[in-house]
C-alpha cells in the first residue's frame, strides 16, 4: 500500500520531556486515521515533525517518501494547526482566494466555501467569526490546495457538539473525494466514529495502531453473560476467554473473541440468558495508557 | 507571491494604525508646520523643506508600522500557517519587504499633493523625479529595522518598539524641526541617523545640489546594519515559530 507520511523511529526531546521517543508510524494513503492520546502524549509534537515544522532529534520523517517540506512547497499537504492562522481585517473569501492561489491546482473557491460550509460567511471579516465558524475557515485553509493529504491537530477541541458535528461532515466530504486524512484527538468516540485505523500514542509512543475494532478487541475484552446450573469451570476453557466471574448462576466471562466465545457456548447446548457487551475504546484507551501496556498491543502493531 | 502581497496590502490599507500613523498625521503636521509659520525662512523654501521632511516621517511611520505586522501575524499563527502554504520562507520575506515598500508610496504620495496643491510647491520634472525616487528607495533601511523588531520581539511590544523608534528617529533626525535649531551635541548626533541622511538626500535635490557623499554613506551603512539584524531577527522568530 502507498505511504502517504510516516515516521520512522523518532525522537524528540524538549528540555527534560521525551515527546517522541522511538515513534514509528505509517499512514496508508485514501485513508483517515486517527491519532489519539491523552494530553502531552506527543501528537501535536509528532504532526510538527511530519509536517517538517520541527526537525526531529533522530530519526526520519517523510512526507510521499521524501523529505515534508518538499512535499509542502509541492503542494501535496494542507495543514490545520491546533490554533492560529486567523488573521485580521480580511475576508473569508480574501483569506481564501489567496492561500489557494498558492498551489498549484487548487480547489474552485466556491467548492472551497461549500466543503467548510462557509458560503453564507464569504464576505465576513475572519477576526469577527464564531469559534465554530473560525475553526471552519481553518479547515478550509488545509483543503484550498486540494492537496493529497490533509493533517489537522486537534481540529474539533475546543468546539460544541454542534460546530463539532458541521466539521465532521466538512472533513467527510473531502474524504470522500479519495484523500488521506491524520487527525489528532482525545475524544476516544471521535476516533472510532470518524478513522478507518487509530493509532494510539502514549508518551511519545505508539501504544496500539489498527481499526478501533481491532484495539478493543485485543484490548479491551467483550463482557459475555450467561446463566449456568452446575460445575462452570468448563466455561474458562472456551475459546477467547480470558477471564471469568460466577456470581449466583451467572457467569461472566471476559473474552477476546466474543464470536468463538459465543459459538462454543451455543454448541454447548449453554446459551441461556446471554448478553453480550462489546469493548468500548474508552476502556482500551485506559488500559494502553496506564503504565503497563498490555503485550496485545505490542502483538497488535506487528500485525498491522 | 503577487497573491501574498495584495493580500498584505488591503490588510494595510483596513489598518487604522498606518492610516492614521502613516498618511493622515505626516499631512495634518505638514499644514500645520507651513501654515502656522513655525518653520523658518521664506515661505517657499519653508514649504518644500518641511514637504520633504514630512514626507519622509510618513514614509517612516509606514515602513515601521510593516513591521509590526510581522509580529501580529506571528502572535496569530499566521506565519506558521503561511509555512504550510507552498510558499517558500524567501517568498514571505520578499513578499513583505515589497508589501512595506508599496506601503509607503501613499504615505510619500499625500505629502507631495499636499505640498502641490496647498502650498503651491514647484519644483522641476528632474527634481520631482528625483524625491520621488529618493524618499522611495530611502525607505528600505527603515522597512528592515521594523521587520527585525517584528520578527524579534512579540506583538505589543514589537508595536511600542516601532513606534518609539519611529518617533525618535524622526525627532533627532531633524524631520519636525530642521537641525539647525538643534543644539550642536543634537545635530551632531543627528548627522549620524539614518532618519537625516534619508532625508537630506532629497532636502538637497529640492535645494538643487547633489546628494551629499556623507549622507550616503551614513544611510547605506544603516542599510547593511538593519539587513543584517532583519536577518537575525528572522532566523530567531524561524527557530520558535
Amino acid at each position: 500500500m502507498e505511504i502517504a507520511a510516516s515516521l520512522a523511529n523518532v525522537t524528540k526531546t524538549f528540555g527534560s520531556t521525551r515527546a517522541a521517543d522511538g515513534l514509528t508510524l505509517s499512514i496508508p494513503r485514501g485513508r483517515t486515521v486517527a491519532l489519539l492520546g491523552p494530553n502531552g502524549a506527543g501528537k501535536s509534537t509528532a504532526i510538527g515533525m511530519l509536517l517538517g515544522l520541527l526537525p526531529p532529534d533522530s530519526g526520519t520523517a517523510s512526507l510521499f517518501g521524501g523529505d515534508p517540506e518538499r512535499a509542502v512547497r509541492q503542494g501535496r499537504v494542507g495543514a490545520m494547526p491546533q490554533e492560529g492562522g486567523i488573521i485580521a481585517r480580511v475576508t473569508v473569501r480574501e483569506l481564501l482566494t489567496f492561500v489557494s492561489g498558492t498551489y498549484r491546482e487548487p480547489l474552485p473557491l466556491n467548492r472551497i466555501l461549500a466543503l467548510a460550509q462557509l458560503t453564507a460567511l464569504a464576505d465576513r471579516r475572519v477576526d469577527r467569526l464564531s469559534g465554530g465558524q473560525a475553526q471552519r475557515v481553518r479547515f478550509a485553509m488545509a483543503i484550498a490546495g486540494d492537496p493529497e493529504l490533509i493533517v489537522l491537530d486537534e481540529p474539533t477541541a475546543a468546539l460544541d457538539v454542534e460546530a463539532r458535528r458541521e466539521l465532521w461532515a466538512s472533513m467527510r466530504g473531502f474524504a470522500d473525494r479519495g484523500r488521506t486524512i491524520l487527525f489528532s484527538t482525545h475524544y476516544l468516540d471521535e476516533a472510532d466514529e470518524q478513522a478507518d485505523r487509530v493509532i494510539v500514542i502514549n508518551r511519545g509512543r505508539v501504544a496500539a495502531d489498527g481499526t478501533s475494532a481491532e484495539i478493543k478487541r485485543v484490548v479491551a475484552a467483550t463482557t459475555v453473560r450467561v446463566t449456568v446450573s452446575g460445575e462452570a469451570a468448563w466455561l474458562g476453557r472456551l475459546p477467547g476467554v480470558t477471564g471469568m466471574e460466577i456470581n449466583g448462576d451467572r457467569a461472566t466471562l471476559r473474552s477476546t473473541d466474543a464470536d468463538a466465545t459465543v459459538i462454543a457456548l451455543a454448541q454447548a447446548g449453554a446459551v441461556r440468558d446471554i448478553e453480550v457487551t462489546p469493548a468500548d475504546l474508552e476502556d482500551a484507551f485506559v488500559a494502553l495508557t496506564t503504565a503497563a501496556a498490555p503485550s496485545g498491543a505490542a502483538l497488535l502493531k506487528e500485525n498491522a | 507571491m503577487p497573491g501574498y502581497i495584495r493580500l498584505e496590502l488591503v490588510r494595510s490599507l483596513r489598518d487604522g494604525g498606518y492610516i492614521v500613523f502613516g498618511v493622515i498625521m505626516p499631512v495634518v503636521m505638514y499644514l500645520l508646520f507651513t501654515n502656522l509659520g513655525i518653520t523658518p525662512g521664506d515661505k517657499h523654501d519653508a514649504a518644500l523643506f518641511a514637504m520633504v521632511s514630512m514626507a519622509a516621517y510618513g514614509a517612516l511611520g509606514s515602513a515601521f508600522n510593516n513591521g509590526s505586522g510581522i509580529a501580529e501575524d506571528r502572535a496569530a499563527g499566521w506565519l506558521r500557517q503561511l509555512r504550510l502554504t507552498p510558499l517558500t520562507p524567501a517568498q514571505v520575506v520578499a513578499g513583505k519587504v515589497v508589501t512595506g515598500v508599496l506601503g509607503v508610496v501613499p504615505s510619500i504620495a499625500a505629502v507631495l499633493l499636499t505640498g502641490v496643491l496647498v502650498n503651491h510647491v514647484t519644483l522641476t520634472a528632474a527634481q520631482w523625479v528625483q524625491i520621488v525616487a529618493l524618499l522611495w528607495v530611502g525607505t528600505v533601511p527603515f522597512s528592515l529595522l521594523g521587520l527585525g523588531n517584528g520578527y524579534r520581539l512579540s506583538g505589543q511590544t514589537a508595536s511600542m518598539a516601532n513606534l518609539a523608534t519611529m518617533l525618535g528617529l524622526a525627532i533627532v533626525g531633524g524631520l519636525w524641526i530642521p537641525t539647525t535649531n538643534f543644539p550642536d551635541w543634537l545635530r551632531a548626533i543627528a548627522e549620524w541617523t539614518p532618519s537625516n541622511s534619508y532625508a537630506s538626500l532629497s532636502w538637497h535635490a529640492v535645494a538643487g545640489e547633489a546628494p551629499g557623499l556623507r549622507e550616503t554613506a551614513v544611510l547605506a551603512g544603516w542599510l547593511v546594519v538593519f539587513g543584517l539584524y532583519a536577518m537575525y531577527g528572522y532566523r530567531r522568530a524561524g527557530r520558535t515559530a
